[in-house]
């Protein structure tokens, strides 16, 4: 025993330093829980680069950028006090997320929680907040069945992915109604995990209330070494519409497989994911374009949203990237669980959940083209209208909401 | 099913069976010489892809050109493997299967760190080639020409490895493999065999990863996609057999394209497992696996 | 010869009589949530490593599919309890039965191969097993299983924010695997073990039932490491086959035993308490940087440890015990 107690006594002692330097005098300390090690690490890269740069719009002073929370200078109703962020890796695992935000609420003395990509750790994570009755802010983690467990403490600023699959279904009958393309047939494609399966859910009955045939039901397997079969079966169901849930790798990869087979779908709809990533861009290339996708996020509707230029030039300026959709959730997240604490006027998670409640902010305070953030008695933003966009010139463009459209839909791109 | 897609599917079995089988030949060989699984196989295919990313990025030349430079740099990060790791894991008195498994392995999480760290985790391809998302028609049946051409390069690649069974060193390497104590009184030096044997194994998964990174993705974790095919193509070919490895590999791929086609796709990695087992329930040492 | 044995099982008897009792206290004065989890994790992993090395140490056949048996005890533990609102208590038990159930199932045909052959197959049987549980939608799949908190209470083992329950509950599971342990390295069944393991031929000629004896071990490590799924079910409170089925648990359930010292009584235990505390730390405060440090360190560990100590920690006590004694 000794010898142990020996071994692990530096490693205690790590421990209590690093939480001693983490209470600087009037921090409000966020905990950020996303996978940075392993296959999901991009993605949380990313987030994290999107986090920092609110904060830093938060914290610093600077001209104002007319977006919730964007005069910096701090939280003014707490006397300037600063928006600290506490990262931690969940390594996409459920038992890690769930010990790094126990770790984050008792020893950073985290009031709130903001997270955390994946399905998975969000149930546990949420478990958590829900038992230390802290909130958890869901920044970007869409499966529906998050916040239908009756939780108090469970907040989603991001649509869910029935709320983005009714838009498309929504964008399909518009189409019709509008330029005559009808849709009549999908092909689901979706990955084996938990996104693939929720996702799919959601698509398969929307089809059939739509009545719409559905032409090939695919689910893969994640980073397969090949698609090619799957490419196959796509190809001979050559459905009016193939909707993939996918990652980026798998992304890149059914696009290319499908090129391989010498197969060009007649349209492509994804739930967004590996779609909107810049590495699925780059890697897809010409076979990208005319690729339709649901985004949260529309980086064109500088018209309407004119904090998107200057948040996204600092985001850019930290990680050499546009953002997307999963990166303006995030900030959009941050800021309004920012401007919670700041009308609650203190950091006991209790009022700050009360504001959370209260919260009703305009869409144009955001750089979301949502029709704004309030959340219903689940915790959801009802407010949250995502928008079509698709791929062309290699860009994405905002096909729909008419209103915010900036292009028309191009159908049988070839 | 029409006759054109059962003659796609049998292409796509049989392209990416190749690959298959050149990642598992540099496994085989290893195995084969020195009764080592290299639990970091995959990765080393993995460096390679990186590698051959970062000669594109900086030369602009197709990787087909980097081709041989990679297989150099592998063939020569192979045999430092063998004398900083392998060498010493071998020379334990202990448990010695158990540390060699747990050495490689160890090895296998460092390079993907490594590998995260130098290059971050983004997902990174090699775009406009020569071949980049070209086809070829004939007949209805499409074949992608990166495919192709990976597929040839294999097929050299195992010629050149059978070839190489014929020269003086082949000969050095089946006796050290035949009895290792012996050699050493016919004057080979067995360290030296050993070492060639690392790099060469090295070398050979670092032309799949060339030959792969013309057409997938990369990023630090990719070689775990191809690492479990790897060892199952090994163990049903015979650990040690080049032909068992050739033989398994396109068995995998054919038997991986047929039950997608026929089962769920998500379902058609336990095909190929299902055939491996029934296959070692009725030979223990693989197809071509010495009884 | 036969009295020293006695008399250092005797002595073991004692040592972990001690180790046991320092270690009941041990959290009492440490009310840190994060440190009492790692305290849970490391007892977890420390049990897990004592069952796996039953099959893997003593018998000597080096299993890397062992989160197979993991997984089918949290999941029937998990399913009896969320649909059939059986205590956990008695779904571990069942959880256990069923897992050991399956190790035999597998040990049946794997068991004829030897070497990699072996350790190979059985990788790709957990990795058909996690397949399986991806794609059967009445186990729910790749969205796994939510455990719905039914209050606080031991029957339920669910405890709100309490994590010193789930510690008894983890030392006392990994207290019956060593015990389990120390019962075998005395019995005429851990006798035929070691002589499998050292040499089958021989072991046959000494009238040893090689099928059969393997079979007793792959039973019994399928057995404690189902229990250990269920326990570590109900503390996570939610499962799914990506975190209780994957290849990458299966690593490390076998690791600890292995840098500890494979087929040694307190191996798996000091492997347990010197990787796993580390592994989660450096996870915890240098993972957060997401430049990959982590997992470089992780892997240095493991192969610095393999290399240096190939007989494991354990032997490092033998070392102590020979300089104190002034013998070689």
């Amino acid at each position: 025993m000794n010898r142990i107690a020996a071994a692990a006594a530096p490693l205690f002692m790590a421990v209590t330093l690093v939480a001693g330097q983490a209470q600087a005098a009037d921090d409000i300390v966020i905990g950020v829980v996303y996978p940075l090690t392993g296959n999901a690490a991009p993605i949380g890269l990313d987030a994290k680069a999107a986090y920092e740069t609110a904060a830093d719009i938060i914290n610093s002073t600077h001209a104002p950028i007319p977006v919730l929370m964007g005069n910096g200078g701090g939280l003014d109703r707490l006397g300037g006090a600063k928006i600290k962020l506490v990262f931690a890796d969940s390594q996409n695992d459920p038992q890690k997320a769930r010990a790094e935000t126990e770790r984050l609420i008792t020893q950073e003395h985290a009031v709130a929680i903001v997270g955390s990509y994946t399905s998975a750790t969000a149930v546990t994570i949420s478990q958590v907040t829900e038992r230390y009755e802290v909130p958890y802010m869901s920044a970007d983690n869409s499966s529906p069945s998050l916040n239908q467990r009756g939780m108090k403490w469970f907040f989603r600023t991001s649509p869910h992915d029935e709320m983005f699959t009714q838009a498309m279904f929504q964008f399909f009958a518009d189409e019709g109604a509008k330029t005559g393309h009808k849709v009549k047939s999908v092909a689901l494609f979706y990955e084996d995990s938990i996104f693939g399966a929720d996702s799919s859910n959601v698509q398969r009955k929307l089809a059939g209330e739509n009545k719409m045939t559905i032409a090939a039901d695919i689910k893969y397997r994640a980073n397969s070494p090949s698609l090619s079969a799957e490419a196959q079966k796509l190809k001979a169901a050559d459905a009016d519409v193939i909707l993939p849930s996918s990652y980026t790798s798998d992304a890149i990869l059914i696009l290319r497989a499908m090129n391989e087979i010498g197969y060009k779908p007649k349209a492509i709809m994804a739930q967004a994911a590996g779609f909107q990533e810049s590495a699925f861009m780059t890697g897809a290339g010409a076979l990208a374009e005319g690729a339709m996708s649901r985004s949260s996020f529309a980086l064109d509707a500088t018209a309407s949203r004119p904090a998107i230029a200057p948040v996204n030039a600092l985001y850019r300026a930290r990680n050499d990237k546009d953002m997307n959709d999963n990166t303006s959730r995030d900030v959009t997240a941050l800021f309004t669980l920012a401007d919670a604490i700041n009308r609650a006027g203190s950091a006991k998670p209790e009022d700050i959940r009360k504001a959370l409640i209260a919260t009703d902010i305009p869409g144009n305070l955001t750089v979301m083209p949502w029709a704004g953030v309030k959340f219903d008695e689940t915790g959801q933003n009802v407010k949250g209208t995502p928008v079509i966009q698709q791929v062309t010139n290699g860009v994405y463009h905002t096909i729909w909401p008419f209103d915010v459209a900036v292009q028309p839909a191009v159908w049988d791109v070839k | 099913m029409t006759i054109e897609t059962l003659l796609q599917v049998a292409v796509s079995g049989l392209l990416m069976g190749l690959i298959y089988a050149l990642v598992a030949a540099g496994l085989s060989l290893i195995f084969g010489l020195m009764d080592v699984v290299n639990f970091a196989h995959g990765e080393l295919m993995m460096v390679a892809m990186y590698a051959a990313f970062t000669l594109w990025q900086m030369s602009g030349l197709d990787p087909f050109i980097l081709l041989p430079i990679v297989a150099a740099l592998m063939f020569g990060l192979g045999v430092a493997i063998y004398r900083l790791l392998i060498a010493r894991a071998l020379s334990v008195r202990f448990n010695r299967g158990m540390v060699q498994i747990f050495v490689t392995f160890g090895l296998a999480i460092f390079i993907r760190g490594f590998m995260q760290f130098v290059y971050g985790g983004e997902f990174r391809s090699i775009t406009g080639t020569w071949l980049a998302n070209r086809t070829a028609n004939i007949y209805g049946v499409y074949l992608p020409l990166p495919q192709v051409a990976a597929s040839l390069v294999c097929l050299l690649a195992f010629a050149g490895l059978l070839a190489i069974g014929r020269t003086e060193f082949g000969r050095a390497l089946e006796a050290t493999r035949e009895d290792r104590e012996a050699v050493a009184l016919i004057g080979i030096d067995r360290d030296r065999i050993f070492a060639l044997g690392w790099g060469l194994g090295a070398a050979t998964v670092g032309v799949a990863g060339v030959m792969l990174a013309g057409f997938y993705y990369i990023s630090p974790n990719v070689g775990a996609n191809f690492a479990l095919i790897a060892y199952v193509t090994v163990a049903l070919g015979g650990f040690g057999s080049m032909l068992g490895a050739l033989a398994a590999g396109l068995l995998i791929g054919e038997v991986e394209a047929i039950t997608a086609q026929l089962l769920e796709p998500s379902l058609k990695q336990v095909g190929m497992f299902a055939i491996y087992l029934a296959v070692l329930m009725f030979r223990p040492r693989g197809l071509f696996g010495k009884l | 010869m036969v009295p020293s044995i006695t008399r250092r099982r005797r002595r073991e008897l004692v040592i972990a009589a001690v180790l046991l009792a320092v270690l009941i206290v041990l959290p009492l004065p440490i009310h840190d949530v994060y440190t009492r989890n790692l305290f849970i994790i490391t007892l977890l992993f420390a049990g897990l490593a004592q069952a796996w090395n039953i099959l893997g140490g003593y018998c000597g056949q080096i299993s890397l599919g062992h989160s197979l048996y993991f997984g089918i005890g949290a999941y029937v533990s998990t399913l009896m309890f969320v649909n059939g609102h059986i205590p956990p208590p008695v779904g571990m038990i069942a959880g256990g039965l069923v897992a050991a159930a399956g190790a035999l199932l597998v040990g049946w045909p794997v068991f004829r191969l030897s070497g990699h052959y072996y350790a190979i197959a059985t990788v790709v049987v957990q990795e058909i097993g996690y397949l399986l549980a991806l794609n059967w939608d009445l186990i729910g799949g790749a969205s796994g299983v939510f455990i719905p908190f039914r209050g606080e209470s031991w029957l339920n083992l669910q405890f709100r924010t309490d994590k010193l329950p789930y510690f008894y509950v983890a030392l006392g599971f990994a207290a019956v695997t060593w015990a389990v342990a120390w019962w075998l390295e005395g019995a005429r069944l851990g006798f035929s073990w070691r002589a499998v393991k050292d040499d089958v031929v021989a072991a046959r000629s000494l009238g040893v039932r090689v099928f059969r004896s393997k079979m007793a071990a792959a039973a019994l490590s399928g057995f404690f490491t189902g229990v250990g799924g269920a326990i570590f079910a109900q503390y996570v409170g939610y499962i799914d086959p990506d975190s209780i089925l994957s290849g990458q648990l299966a690593i490390l359930i076998a690791l600890p035993a292995v840098l500890g010292g494979v087929g040694t009584l307190w191996g798996p235990f000091l492997g347990a308490a010197v990787l796993i505390p580390l592994r989660e730390v450096s996870s915890s405060y240098l993972g957060a940087s997401g430049n990959g440090f982590d997992l470089m360190l992780y892997g240095i560990l493991i192969m610095a440890v393999a290399l240096l100590r190939p007989q494991g920690l354990a032997s490092l006590g033998a070392v102590f015990r020979r300089n104190a004694n002034g013998a070689p």
